[in-house]
């Protein structure tokens, strides 16, 4: 099986030091990573690889059978939906609706392709109630997804979100958090940049930590959230669920809220029968 | 003494007619810091505006009720608006407001450097405002108000751009500095998991109204403050994930202690 | 040329559109645009921005008026833009606002000057973030007139919007920052003026003066 994403040997630099070295990682189809490191690791610049902003001056980057190297963002985006940093600055139309479907149009599909796929998008970050409103008339969060929504919209088979949960109130995250489940179970990739290891330990399955540049680490998060003595020098500090599955010793060391909810219980209950 | 004391406090921005404070009253005193949560829209970012005294001043806008407010630095959520656009450098940027103020130079200096050292900013003191990155850029705006040395301090998603490290860092400052130099700070913050660190008291706000008021402990404990607002600490929820009863622990520590 | 005093450098850029447009066409214009051009030379991207703003104009003039008018409107409309992209990328807000306070001027007024000069680059920078965005949403920005002009609604109403709408932040914010307080600002590093620059200033100033003047009476 193709896999969605690949790097091989990708060496990038912007002026003399390498921003990016020797980078050889690879996702299959329906995979959730979150990559992660310090500022100045290379994330962005990674991220800018693979949606063609950039091209590797060594390596190939693969998005499914397509190289990036002579496709321009614009071709790349049928296959990548991206969402950077403050993308709430890049809404324009005068409807959420209407800038969701921006992304299809631009692809040049039909228009009922368009309303069918918008319209998919905003359910599945609950944004409908907002769909008629201005987005500039609604609070920055709710832009937030509305950005997300337009990458969704593109239907990609790989997402990549630069800092999705940023400013997100605990509702608005778990919405993100269900939107990922939903498409990575639907076949598509996702690689989600994120400080948010709380929303990672949610949402997400493996890590991809880099540093300086190199890869630093590819694990399965659960192994790398629990263990704070290989997070502090990547500059990471174990989120909450972790640390309280750690502390408690929590049988099967779990992550996700539900199953150290369950533990929890068993733990701090153990007469009662589960 | 100083301090800030709102009382009944009514806010409506100029041509709406919902206010969007309707009837806050709230005491903060030297060395108390309050964090206000509540969800988008509660009114937490106007309350912060109107106890510094920005709205309706700045802002139009109507205002019943009294408040009585102290010399107060705000910090916006969004640093690359509040860079002044006029500094060569960050340590310009930081002399900003002292500068303005009337501080004598010498006075400037001292305090660029104190405050560049706290946020842990010194190494980028040379470089132009504009090429930092969000989470610096931050770090510095900070600085810059701290550096008026301000009696109340307004502090609206701080640690917004930051990551963890730098969160971590300025939830400390923020406790150090009611404490040790006994200012009033008044925080709105969505990051809750950080408040039983660092507060003395957390406000919740809904539509405009205070919906709890009291110690960490108190309101971050509360069942309706899952199915009727923000949340409250991951551990608190878990807690209440499972089923669990009695007083709520709201950091790991506290759940350890409550489980042995 | 950047290391002179603030207000030399603005009296220059006022005083070449100034003279451009008071002189008569076309050695006058064509003389302003020369000395322009001259001083962005140094920094050909300055130059170069300078050219690629003014030729639309150039195009339109000469369809729509004969060669003596288009002529004399276009090189006077190229030493304004020349002058002006000149003094944005030459002189950093900060130093004029210090030279203003220096010279007694109030913070308001330095900052309505300087924020006009600042906003330049902040916005290019959130110009090509926006541009980045857009195309990797599927914005074809290459291609013929009519791709380009699609794009241009993609990429500069958001770039309006979110401008416009941080208008107000920034205001709010900067009255926090001591702006109003009504105390005299500590000036951090006033930059030093020689005499040969306050009087070639003064020399501008007068030099159009006269041919205002002289345009007066020669029309009279």
């Amino acid at each position: 099986m193709t896999p969605a994403l690949r790097c091989d040997g990708v060496w990038f630099a912007y002026g003399a030091s390498p921003a990016v070295s020797d980078l050889s990682f690879s996702l299959a189809p329906g995979e959730r990573v979150a990559l992660l490191g310090k500022n100045g690791a290379g994330k962005s610049t990674l991220v800018r690889l693979i949606t063609g902003l950039l091209q590797p001056a060594v390596g190939t980057v693969w998005v499914g059978d397509w190289e990036t190297r002579g496709r321009r963002p614009e071709q790349l985006a049928r296959r990548v939906g991206s969402v950077f940093q403050h993308a709430d600055q890049q809404l324009f139309a005068s409807s959420i609706r209407a800038d969701v479907e921006f992304g299809p149009r631009a692809l040049g599909l039909p228009r009922a392709e368009c309303v069918r796929r918008a319209a998919a998008a905003l359910s599945a970050l609950d944004l409908e109630p907002l769909a008629h409103e201005h987005p500039y008339d609604v609070p920055p969060p709710w832009r937030k997804l509305a950005a997300l929504a337009g990458a969704l919209a593109l239907e990609p088979m790989l997402l990549v979100l630069d800092e999705p949960t940023a400013g997100l109130d605990r509702a608005l995250r778990g919405l993100v958090a269900r939107a990922v489940a939903q498409r990575a179970a639907a076949g598509v990739s996702v690689m989600v940049v994120t400080h948010d290891l709380a929303f990672a330990a949610e949402a997400l399955d493996r890590a991809l930590v880099l540093d300086a540049g190199r890869l630093a680490c590819d694990a399965p998060l659960a192994e790398l959230l629990g263990d704070a003595a290989r997070l502090t020098p990547l500059g990471l500090v174990p989120p909450a669920v972790a640390a309280l599955s750690r502390a408690l010793a929590l049988p099967g060391a779990p992550l996700r809220a539900a199953e150290v909810a369950r533990a929890l219980a068993s733990v701090a209950r153990p007469s009662r029968p589960v | 003494m100083a301090g800030l004391t709102l009382a009944d406090v009514r806010f409506w921005y100029p041509a709406t007619e919902r206010p969007a404070l309707d009837g806050v009253s709230l005491t903060v005193a030297p060395g108390d810091v309050v964090a206000v949560v509540g969800a988008v829209g509660a009114g937490a970012s106007t309350l912060l505006l109107v106890a510094g005294n920005l709205a309706p001043r700045v802002t139009g806008g109507r205002l019943e009720g009294s408040v009585r407010t102290a010399p107060s630095g705000i910090v916006l959520p969004t640093p690359w608006t509040q860079a002044s656009g006029m500094a060569f450098s960050v340590w310009d940027e930081v002399a900003f407001g002292p500068a303005n103020l009337g501080v004598p130079r010498d006075e400037i200096a001292r305090r660029v450097d104190r405050w560049l050292a706290r946020l842990e900013v010194t190494q980028v003191a040379a470089r132009d405002p504009a090429t930092l990155s969000g989470g610096e850029l931050q770090r510095v705006i900070l600085a810059g108000v701290l550096a008026m040395e301000p009696a109340l301090l307004l502090l609206d998603e701080p640690t917004a751009e930051l990551d963890p490290a730098g969160a971590a860092l300025v939830w400390r400052l923020v406790r150090e500095l009611a404490r040790a130099d006994e200012r009033c700070v008044l925080v709105a913050t969505s990051d809750l998991d950080a408040i039983p660190a660092f507060a003395t008291q957390v406000l919740w706000l809904q539509h405009g109204r205070v919906r709890a008021a009291g110690p960490p402990a108190d309101v971050l404990a509360r069942d309706d403050i899952w199915t009727d607002g923000p949340g409250a600490t991951t551990v608190a929820g878990l807690w209440r994930q499972a089923g669990l009863a009695g007083p709520v622990p709201l950091t790991v520590a506290d759940a350890v202690a409550r489980v042995r | 040329m950047s290391g002179r005093h603030p207000f030399t450098l603005l009296a220059l850029a006022a005083a070449l559109p100034a003279l451009a447009w008071t002189l008569p066409a076309p050695w006058g214009p064509a003389a302003t645009l020369i000395v322009a051009l001259t001083l962005c030379l140094p920094a050909p991207r300055v130059a170069r921005t300078a050219f690629f703003t003014a030729a639309p104009f150039w195009l339109f003039l000469f369809l729509l008026h004969d060669r003596a008018t288009a002529l004399a409107i276009a090189l006077r409309l190229s030493t304004m833009i020349a002058s002006f992209v000149w003094l944005v990328a030459i002189l950093p807000p900060a130093r004029l606002v210090e030279a203003l306070v220096s010279a007694g001027y109030s913070v308001h007024v330095a900052f309505l000057f300087a924020a006009t000069l600042s906003a330049v680059p902040a916005l290019r920078a959130r110009a090509q973030r926006i541009v980045d965005a857009q195309r990797c949403r599927g914005l074809a920005t290459r291609g013929g007139p009519l791709t380009r002009l699609r794009a241009l609604r993609a990429l500069a109403l958001p770039l309006v919007l979110s401008a416009l709408h941080e208008v107000d932040e920034r205001a709010l914010a900067l009255e926090t920052r001591g702006l109003s307080a009504g105390t005299r600002r500590t000036p951090l590093a006033p930059p030093p003026d020689l005499w040969v620059e306050r009087v070639a200033r003064w020399a501008l100033v007068a030099g159009c003066v006269a041919a205002i003047v002289g345009r007066v009476l020669w029309r009279v």
